[in-house]
Formats: C-alpha cells, structure tokens, sequence
C-alpha cells in the first residue's frame, strides 16, 4: 500500500478537518498552486510587491477605530473596531484577491474566476482582473444578485462577465459549485480565486494566510492604543475569513477570548439559518473535509441568511478545528437582530457595516454587558454595508416611511 | 479477477451506460437499465444523486434536481439496486457516487449493503486515492470483492498514476477531457496515446467517458479503449421521455443497440 499521501500531510488538515476531496482532474492545479505559493511565501520579492500593494492600492493598514458612541451605548466593556470597510473595494476581500492574484500573475494565468455570495469578492476579483489585465468570470447565484444589484453592476463597470447561477438555492452554494466546474474546464489558463477560507488544500491555508494581515495589524495597532491585547475579538463567519484573518494572530494568547458569530435566520429549522456550527455534521463539501448542514442521507441542506454573504452550508475547515478544539466560541445571531444592529450602528456611530458584520455587532452588544466596563471588545468590521442599503431599507419598510 | 474484469476482452469493447437513481422516479429506474441492459450494455452506471454534484454537468444535475424532488434515502438507492440485479444477474452494477452520502451512511454499512444488493463496482469522482478516508473505504470494498474504480485525466501525471494503481481495481475511467461530464462535439487530441500509456499503467481496462454521446464517437475510441462510459446523453433521453415510460424504454434500448454495435468487436462477440 501506498504510503506517501502527499498533500495530506499534517499542512492540508486542521486536524480531522480540511484536506482535499476535489475531481481529479482539479489535483494536477492543487498541487502546482501549492508549489507556487510556497515558493512565493519564501520570496523577498514577492513579499515585497504584496506590501506595495497593501499599502498603495488596498490602503493598509486599516485603521482601528474607538467606538466611543457606541461603547456609551452598550454601558459595558470598550468597544475597538478593525476597520476592514475602509480598505479599496470595501471589505476585507481584497486582501486575498490581490494575493491571489499576484500568485495566477507570477503562475502565468491569464483568466481568473471567482464565486461570490454577497458580491464583495466579486468586485475584489473583478478589481484584480482589471489592475493585472485578468479576464474575469464571477459566479454569483441568482438571488444574490437580486439582493445585491449594487455589486453586479460594480463587477460589470470593472470588465468582469457576471454569471448567474439559477441551479439549487441560487445561492453562493451553487455559485462555488458553478466556478470549480468552470475550473475544471478550464483549469490549464485560469487560477480560481477561491473567496473564503473553503475549498480544497492549499486554498484555506492561502486565503487565511493572506487575511492574517488583519489580525497582525489589529494586535500592534491595539498594544499601541492601550498598551495590551483586548479582552475579546468578534468576527462574523460565513465561509470565515475576515474571522480566522482576525482570530489567527490572537490564536497563541489563550486570554483573549475569541468568538466568531453565525447566522442564526429566521429559525432552527434546517433553511432558515446558516449556523453550520450548531446544526452542521462532519461532511465533505467543496473539496473539503468540514462541518456541513445536511440531512442524515449526506444531502446538503439549503442555507439561509438576510446576509447574503452569510448564506453557505458549510464552514472553513480550520474554523471547524477551532470549535472543536473550543479555541473559539461560535455563536448565532438572528435576522432581525442583525437587522436591528445594522440601524443601530448607523445611527450611534456614523457608519454603516455589512450586513455580515451587523452579526458580530449584535453578538459583542451582549458581551459588552456580561464582560463589563475595563474591559476591551475589538470587532472586526468586515465591510461597509452600502451594498446592503437597499435590501435593509426594504426589509425594514425605511423606505416607505415605516423607520423602526 | 473480479467480476467486472471478466466482462472485458481484447477482441470487444464494452458499452457502460449511466442512469442517476430516481430520476424521475425509482420505479421507472428498473425499466431503464433493462432496456440498457437488453440494448446491449455490459456494465450499468447508476449515480446516486446529490445535492452538489461538483463533477457532473447541466444534464445531470438536472437529473439529480428531479430525484431529490422526491424523498432520497440511501435504502431506497438500495431496493432498486437489488430489483436491478435480480433482473439481470450477469451485468455488472457498479455505483457513481459523491463521498458525503456514503460517508454518512457508514463505509461498513455501505459497502456490506451495496453487495448484497448486487453492487460490484464504485467511483466516487470527489474521493482522490490519496485522501485519508480512501484506505478505510478500500478496505471495506475489497473485503467483499467490490472494486473502487478510478478516474485518470489528462491532467494525471505519471507519478500520480503510479500511486492510483495502489488502489485502482475492476476497470480504469479515463476522462476523455477537461471539465464536468456532457455531451461535447469533438473529442480531445491525443486521446489515444494517453489511453494506451494508461492502459500500460495500470495493466487493467480503461474505459474512456465525459463527453461520449454519439455512435460515432464511440466507435472512434473504442478501437482503442476497453469501454465506452455515457452518461449525459443517456440522461438526455431521460429528461425528454422519462414521463412516458413505454417511449423512453424503446428509445434507451434503442440508443444502447445503437452504440453497443457500433464498438469494437461487437460483431465478433453478438
């Protein structure tokens, strides 16, 4: 029997979690993506042009930001947000886009591909595809992008073909199921810039890798502040990379507690929320070996969230190692209640969040009271909502003139 | 040599036609594969659907949409599996699957169950040989002589099929060419070369599928290849007749008469 199992060594798991169980006809692009990275990883070069970018085109390093209005508010602990809104695009996707990217440049690709649920990593791709002259192809579910009109025409205005997926929920689900069958297609001349911290061994390592920065960032940016680490990190988790961006720098200080917040929905029936974490069993989905919502037949069950960027049965392997092991707390918050703290960041702080991360706001609201004042919250502020206006003002009747 | 082995020789190629499993119901599924079977197949394909089939293009995962309209349970897959078998004992069954079906199943479970209803053969096209569950399955499966089939494609290097042949038994799957499986116009450059360099590989069948639909295709690879896999073009029938059984099962039959006689061989053997 054979017992050189390559890639699944210790690196492509998360313990029993990760892995790669994609088509064969993908292994042969794994593996040369893998080499690739690693070769980069070690490149002063690459190193290099990454920091330029970061720099001169994302506008890193984000600011953090005292929430003072909204630490009054909450009457507990302070609250610090990492504000990922303020990079170019909008959100923390394109910390991985343009690393990605710069990876299918230096891997002589010359077509990119990208699924996207809300459409951040869309428009990100679709940046990179227009900054290193990329075609683009986007795969975005049909109800996303009703929900998310803004973005498709963003995706358009940057050169990308938008592609709709009407098979399944027409979700991000059935877009990432759509983009690794184009792949397979095309695999020879096109790098897919997986969006989350999902999919076969290498990409949740790189897409974490390359979101790290956030967490490396907020940890100096904070001992700076205060002179400490903070008491608590929230992020919200989808697929999970703005979470285990933030969550992996914080992962070696067993104080700091960490806490990634789901979707809860509208209800705990399998469709009406996304909270893979409480409701999800160890399966196989996308390529990878993770926590997955699906019947006791090992049919994926559909998603549901009002963030549509939230909407994924599945999880990050490494997030599924996390909650395992108990490292991180997972947690859900409802639609309505992220709804509510969607309204209510706007109006106590003057800034309007995803509607993701309105999850994690309305999750650190009770902690802020449990833990009490003294004590630090630093949020990671995924992305600026004002792709989610429109939805949000439908949804709450603000445009009708029934403000809640 | 199992039994899916024994159906091939050097003079003839095989027909391996494909069926997803309740599609559009299971009952009909019956009538399918004996009308496939009585066409002239040596070898039935049925796919157990899936939510997420990764692989598989439109055709299919239509078909998969329209059995999971209905209640899906694996015992069911099961019954109609062994109403199969019963009916045409001499052919070989052999399952195309997704891992997380079969994987929340339980690989014992699975695989004492899938023998017994008249199983010999799985490929599980999101399940690579090297992943650390493979092992596990493999030993359940050939504990009870049902072979784990698997895909090489034109992106398999020559080392990564060394390693494949470890695990590989019953048949190989070449897949003709790039992408998910559906009927494509023109077959890839080189096919034979890499047939036959797998063929040496291996020193077991290779069967080529994806993109096969017509007679004529067909007949062009099999001078070469051990089998001929279609699938999406069987499901096509499916989709356009499926309602009115009487019609789909001649035209089923008719379709696999049609490209059993043309492989190679088949004169020589009928």
């Amino acid at each position: 029997m054979a017992k050189d199992r390559g890639f699944t060594g210790k690196e492509g798991y998360y313990g029993e979690f990760g892995g790669r169980y994609a088509p064969e006809i993908l292994t042969r692009a794994l593996d040369e993506l893998e080499t690739a990275y690693r070769r980069l990883k070690k490149s002063k070069k690459f190193e290099k042009e990454l920091e330029y970018y970061r720099r001169n085109y994302i506008g890193r390093p984000s600011p953090l930001t005292y929430a003072e209005n909204l630490t009054k508010a909450w009457g507990g602990a302070r609250i610090w947000l990492k504000r990922e809104d303020l990079n170019h695009t909008g959100a923390h996707k394109i910390n991985n886009a343009i690393g990605q990217g710069l990876i299918a440049k230096s891997m002589g690709k010359r077509r990119v591909i990208a699924e996207t649920g809300a459409g951040q990593h869309g428009v990100a791709t679709a940046t990179v595809g227009a900054l290193f002259g990329f075609d683009t192809v986007v795969y975005m579910g049909e109800e996303d992008l009703r929900r998310q009109k803004l973005n498709e025409i963003r995706m358009q205005m940057l050169g990308a073909k938008v592609v709709g997926v009407s098979a399944g929920t027409a979700t991000l689900k059935d877009a990432t199921s759509e983009a690794m069958r184009d792949w397979a297609l095309n695999v020879d001349h096109t790098h897919y810039i997986v969006g989350s911290a999902i999919g076969p061994h290498p990409f949740p390592m790189i897409v974490r890798d390359f979101q790290a920065i956030i967490g490396v960032e907020s940890k100096k940016q904070f001992r700076k502040a205060e002179d400490k680490l903070p008491d608590a990190v929230v992020a919200c988790v989808g697929g999970g990379s703005n979470a285990i961006g933030i969550f992996y720098e914080f992962l070696k200080d067993k104080k700091v507690k960490l806490y990634g917040v789901e979707a809860g929905g509208r209800g705990t029936s399998p469709g009406e929320h996304s909270a893979t974490m409480l409701f999800g069993k160890t399966g196989f989905l996308h390529g990878t070996k993770t926590l997955v919502i699906q019947d006791e037949n090992g049919q994926v069950l559909p998603a549901h969230s009002v963030s549509a960027g939230l909407d994924y049965p599945g999880v990050g392997p490494e997030h599924a190692y996390l909650h395992e092991t108990g490292r991180v707390s997972y947690e859900s918050v409802s639609d309505e209640n992220a709804l509510d703290a969607f309204l209510e960041v706007c109006r106590v702080e003057g800034i309007i969040p995803a509607l993701e991360t309105a999850h994690a706001f309305r999750f650190a609201r009770d902690l802020a009271k449990d833990l009490g004042k003294k004590k630090d919250i630093l949020i990671c502020l995924s992305g600026r909502g004002d792709k989610d206006v429109a939805e949000v003002a439908r949804l709450t009747g603000i445009l009708k003139g029934e403000i809640l | 040599m199992s039994a899916i082995q024994s159906v091939f020789s050097e003079k003839a190629s095989v027909f391996i036609p494909y069926i997803s499993l309740g599609d559009p119901d299971y009952e009909s599924c019956v009538d399918w594969a004996d009308a496939l079977i009585r066409g002239g197949a040596g070898i039935l394909e049925l796919g157990i659907p899936f939510s997420d089939p990764v692989a598989d293009g439109p055709v299919i995962q239509k078909a998969f949409q329209r059995a999971l309209a209905h209640p899906f349970s694996m015992d069911q897959i099961l019954d109609t599996t062994a109403k199969i078998y019963s009916k045409h004992p001499h052919v070989p069954l052999v399952y195309l699957t997704y891992f997380n079906p079969i994987y929340r199943y339980g690989f014992e479970t699975f695989a004492e169950k899938a023998k017994t209803s008249g199983i010999q053969g799985l490929i599980i096209p999101d399940l690579p040989y090297d992943a650390i569950e493979s092992e596990e399955l493999f030993q359940s499966l050939k504990k009870r002589g049902i072979d784990l089939i698997h895909l090489v494609t034109p992106a398999t290097k020559p080392e990564r099929m060394k390693g494949i042949r470890h695990f590989a038994s019953g048949f190989v799957y070449y897949v003709t060419s790039y992408g998910v499986t559906g009927e494509r116009k023109s077959v890839s450059e080189g096919l034979e070369e890499r047939i036959r360099l797998t063929k040496k590989t291996f020193s077991l069948p290779v069967c080529a599928g994806f993109g096969i639909s017509t007679s004529e295709q067909a007949a062009r690879i099999s001078e070469y290849a051990d089998g001929i896999i279609i699938g999406s073009a069987v499901q096509r029938i499916i989709e356009e007749n499926g309602r009115n059984r009487e019609t789909c099962v001649e035209k089923l039959r008719e379709f696999s008469a049609s490209v059993s006689s043309s492989l190679r061989g088949r004169e020589a053997v009928s």
